[in-house]
């Protein structure tokens, strides 16, 4: 029967690499899923379970014959099982339904044998090293799931050589039951850890979450009264006075005032000093006094071991107690006689002032900060959004087309209208006087000229050529077309061919082979982007059109995107580095930020407007401008206001963490009194920052459920 | 006079609007465009104030060759060249006033016009306009607060601030019922007959061509496939109508 015996060798081929039987069968997709299925789980296995060694390079090794040992073992356990299985079943069930049910049964029974005499099992199996190293759980499990995959491997492979239909449900439970053991084991989810210390999570979240007795502060109403006690009592010194009963608040009297201290030998041992004899009176009945003891440099503590230090007070106010005077360490260089304290306390209740506490005030200030931060951030970013909104909608933008003649004048424009802009914004920054006198008074003149030449440039360059090249020859057109491509190719070769000289792609050069080679090779930069660009020219020819509009429309987009993918916890530590920390560094990551989301946002309100008024008033002779104002900006400005009051939103809920970073703001407050343990003022914190967030989300979700 | 030479229109995607369209307005006529919808109306209007670039041909009006005209030169012609859309193309949150006036912002300083600034002369012209049009009493609403017809009328206001020369309608009275449509024609009528503006206007019903047109053109597949005057309309045969609308149209009535 040489078909039985095809059919056994594809079989084995499976078994032998999974997927590679169903490959030769002529399902090759089916096969690679097969084999990518079991080749990452088995890779992961071996993986996951080696990095908790502390040499993973030699564990890997032991792990991989171990993992096979382990799986050929549960292999053949399993088949042994499955038989078994089959044997009973087809006694015993003869409908489907009571099949599933034994089905089920078995499963379960298996799972439960195999957790009980699994780990002996596997001391069994594995050497005592790889077992220290090896997580058994994960294994063990991982070792039953790709002992399954390869039995189910190996049976989908004998029945597509028998022509018959296998399944996919098995396999894919498989793959997904082996990656979620992987899973809990990569993140380290930990059931029995999470249920164990849950109590001591219970404290400090209850501190969080109601921890408005932080908020205010209250004055402590204990009664207290004083003596004064001399130690130790040398002959001839003077001991402070006893005290009298008063008529009115508390009073005690102690006798003697004066006597030795208590002392501890070196292994502990305790020898009384003098007996202190305790009267008070004028305390609250009923209620409890505490005893405490001061010594000389002012310290406060309960004495233990020495009497007692908690007395019920009598029904008159009055009670009666005996101490031991406490062991003092007393420093060497302070030898004599000291006076120390015994104060009797009565703690009352404490009292409500009315009064804000210091961190409730401090949260509040912070809570304004965040608010106005988020505020600030989100005027900045719109004031940058809008116009760049503009060029990053597609519709105004791909009508944006000009010549290449009037792209070569644009960009020759652009680069002689840039270079006087800057020489007269140096001769500008030099009679405003530098830089470090007059900072914004520069910097503002150096935009405005750097890039209101550039601007004009361009405009009157690209306008004149494209003019030019109405009446000029087309041999002459030609000639700009590839003299300035070419131009514009190598002015954009060349600062690549000098960074990839001083190993912008991380090539390390030798200082002075690149100081001799750098101009070669920048001027082989040149040239490539000469050619490159010259092949533009020649694909354009002359009455082609240069899609400018899509080329701006484009590279804004692609920044806008980078920018917005950076969170801006880490614009945050760009602003920390730039300007310091505080507010004004959270200010900055926000605005960048804004400006990213709120540009893309913007342009595509501007992309989803209608096009019918645009050729309203584009077909009345209005220019560029006037058909934004009339046309563009009254139908995207509800949805500018919307989505800048969802931004605002959104602002404020990040500055309240950017003082994580240093960015200043409630976030920086939360994360100092995290950090010092004060969880109840850090309730207040996230409280406040609840409280306000979801205001803010109510008032610009309504606001914004109005406008649109 | 407006000279349409070869036409011809072909969109990125490959489809072909105009095919080698040619025809001469005189000036004053009342030219109606008739044919299917996807015949290219509305492309060969677009084409003459270059809402849409052509692809090849020529559009001289007054020995001007409006295809080879830079930026400003175009919107020098546009502001004379009034264009009434069937979606009326309101900027439907601005106040009807402004929407008027937003037909003279070829002739304005633009930069007084972009803060929405317009001169009192101007002023008076819009509310004249809109007097002519029966409107002056929803100068200040906003235009999204109109209906259709009135808004059509708001269209015409904006076309007639122009002063054009020239007047392009793009099926003006198609979101329109009946009766409104008379209404709207007539205005575009005394238009042509009081100021001597020339109209191109395309229209679906028969009767309002047989009405209003001194002259008719029929699209068909981006070709011109008829050409008559009003009185033809009323004579015209079957094989006529079916030759523009196609073998399965059916004539009703007129």
């Amino acid at each position: 029967m040489p078909k039985k015996i095809l059919r056994v060798l594809y079989t084995l081929l499976s078994l032998g690499i999974p997927g590679l039987g169903q490959a030769a069968l002529g399902d090759v997709r089916r096969g690679i899923y097969i084999f990518l299925g079991a080749f990452i789980l088995a890779g992961l296995s071996v993986f996951t379970a080696a990095q908790r060694a502390r040499f993973p390079e030699q564990v890997y090794g032991l792990s991989a014959a171990a993992l096979l040992r382990l799986g050929l073992a549960s292999l053949v356990i399993f088949l042994v099982v499955r038989w078994v299985y089959t044997m009973l079943t087809r006694r015993l069930a003869q409908d489907e339904f009571t099949q599933r049910i034994a089905e089920g049964l078995f499963v379960a029974l298996v799972v439960v044998l195999f957790s009980l005499v699994g780990p002996s099992l596997i001391q069994r199996l594995l050497p005592e090293e790889a077992l220290k190293q090896l997580y058994t759980t994960l294994l063990l499990g991982m070792a039953v799931v790709l002992a399954w995959l390869w039995w189910w491997n190996a049976r989908d492979a004998w029945n597509l050589a028998g022509q018959q239909e296998t399944n996919w449900n098995g396999f894919i439970a498989l793959v997904m039951v082996g990656t979620v053991i992987l899973g809990t084991r990569i993140v380290g989810i930990d059931l029995p850890k999470a249920i164990r210390e849950y109590r001591e999570t219970g404290r400090i979240l209850g501190d969080i979450l109601w921890p408005w007795r932080a908020a205010f502060d209250y004055k402590a109403t204990e009664l207290r009264a004083t003596a004064k006690i001399q130690a130790p009592c040398p002959p001839g010194s003077t001991p402070p006075p006893v005290n009298e009963p008063t008529e009115e608040g508390p009073w005690v009297v102690v006798e003697p005032t004066c006597g030795e201290l208590s002392t501890r030998d070196e292994k502990g041992k305790l020898t009384y000093g003098t007996l202190l004899h305790i009267r008070g009176g004028g305390f609250v009945p009923g209620k409890k006094v505490k005893i405490k003891w001061e010594n000389p440099i002012g310290n406060e503590f309960t004495p233990r071991g020495l009497g007692p230090t908690e007395i019920r007070v009598g029904p008159d106010g009055t009670f009666t107690s005996e101490l031991y005077i406490p062991d003092v360490v007393i420093p060497t260089f302070a030898k004599g006689p000291q006076i120390h304290k015994l104060h009797v306390v009565q703690p009352g209740a404490l009292k409500f002032t009315g009064k804000l506490s210091r961190e409730m005030k401090l949260a509040l200030q912070a809570m304004l900060e965040s608010i106005m931060i988020g505020l600030m951030a989100t005027f900045a970013g719109m004031l940058f959004a809008v116009p760049l909104s503009f060029l990053a909608a597609r519709n105004l933008m791909f009508t944006l087309r000009t010549s290449p003649q009037g792209l070569v004048g644009g960009v020759l424009g652009l680069a002689a209208g840039g270079w006087v802009g800057w020489q007269a914004s140096q001769r500008v920054a030099l009679w405003l006087g530098g830089l470090e006198k007059a900072p914004v008074a520069v910097a503002f003149f150096g935009f405005l000229l750097v890039g209101g030449g550039a601007l004009l440039g361009f405009r009157l360059l690209g306008w004149a050529l494209d003019r030019l090249s109405q009446h000029l020859p087309g041999w002459a057109n030609a000639a700009i077309r590839y003299g300035g491509f070419a131009l514009i190719g190598a002015a954009m070769g060349w600062p690549l061919g000098l960074g990839y000289a001083h190993g912008i792609l991380g090539i390390v050069w030798d200082p002075e082979e690149v100081a001799a080679a750098a101009g070669d090779i920048a001027r082989i930069g040149a040239g490539l982007g000469a050619l490159a660009w010259g092949y533009l020219a020649y694909r354009w020819g002359n009455s082609g059109f240069v899609p400018i509009g899509q080329w701006v429309y484009t590279v804004t987009r692609l920044i806008l995107n980078v920018v917005r993918s950076i969170e801006p916890l880490i614009w945050g530590l760009v602003g920390v580095i730039w300007v310091g920390l505080g507010p004004f560094a959270g200010f900055i990551a926000l605005t960048i930020h804004t400006i990213a989301a709120l540009g893309k946002l913007y342009s595509e309100a501007i992309e989803s407007i209608h096009p019918g008024p645009i050729e309203a008033i584009q077909s009345t002779g209005a220019n560029r401008l006037q058909t934004i104002m009339f046309a563009v900006l009254p139908q995207v400005l509800p949805h500018f206001t919307a989505f800048s009051l969802y931004r605002w939103d959104i602002n404020v809920r990040m500055s309240t963490v950017i003082g994580l970073v240093g960015g200043g703001g409630i976030g920086f407050l939360l994360i100092q009194w995290i950090r010092q343990v004060q969880y109840e003022h850090a309730g207040l914190a996230v409280w406040l920052i609840a409280i306000t967030v979801s205001t803010l989300d109510f008032i610009s979700a309504s606001v914004r459920k109005r406008l649109v | 006079m407006l000279r349409v030479e070869h036409l011809t229109k072909v969109y990125e995607n490959g489809t072909v609007a105009l095919r080698d369209v040619s025809f001469t307005v005189e000036e004053g006529e009342f030219l109606v465009i008739i044919g299917l919808s996807g015949s290219g109306k509305s492309t060969l209007l677009r084409c003459i104030n270059r809402l849409i670039e052509p692809t090849e041909g020529r559009i001289i009006w007054n020995d001007i060759d409006i295809t080879a005209l830079d930026e400003a030169g175009l919107r020098r012609v546009r502001r004379e060249i009034g264009f009434v859309f069937q979606e009326f193309n309101l900027v439907e949150r601005l106040p009807v006033i402004l929407n008027v006036l937003a037909g003279r912002l070829g002739y304005v300083n633009p930069w007084w016009s972009v803060l929405y600034y317009f001169p009192k002369g101007e002023h008076q012209r819009a509310l004249a306009a809109l007097e002519t049009v029966g409107l002056a009493d929803k100068a200040h609403n906003r235009a999204s607060d109109l209906s259709g017809g009135q808004k059509q009328r708001v269209g015409i206001a904006r076309a007639i601030i122009q002063e054009p020369k020239l007047l392009l309608a793009d099926e003006p009275v198609a979101s329109l019922d009946p009766v409104l449509a008379h209404s709207i024609m007539g205005y575009l009528e005394r238009l042509n007959q009081e100021k001597g503006v020339t109209i191109l206007c395309s229209l679906h019903y028969l009767d309002l061509v047989q009405r209003y047109a001194t002259r008719v053109i029929g699209l068909r597949e981006g070709r011109i496939v008829y050409e008559g005057t009003r009185e033809d309309i009323r004579r015209m045969t079957d094989e006529e109508f079916k030759q523009i609308y196609g073998e399965e149209a059916q004539r009703l009535g007129g």
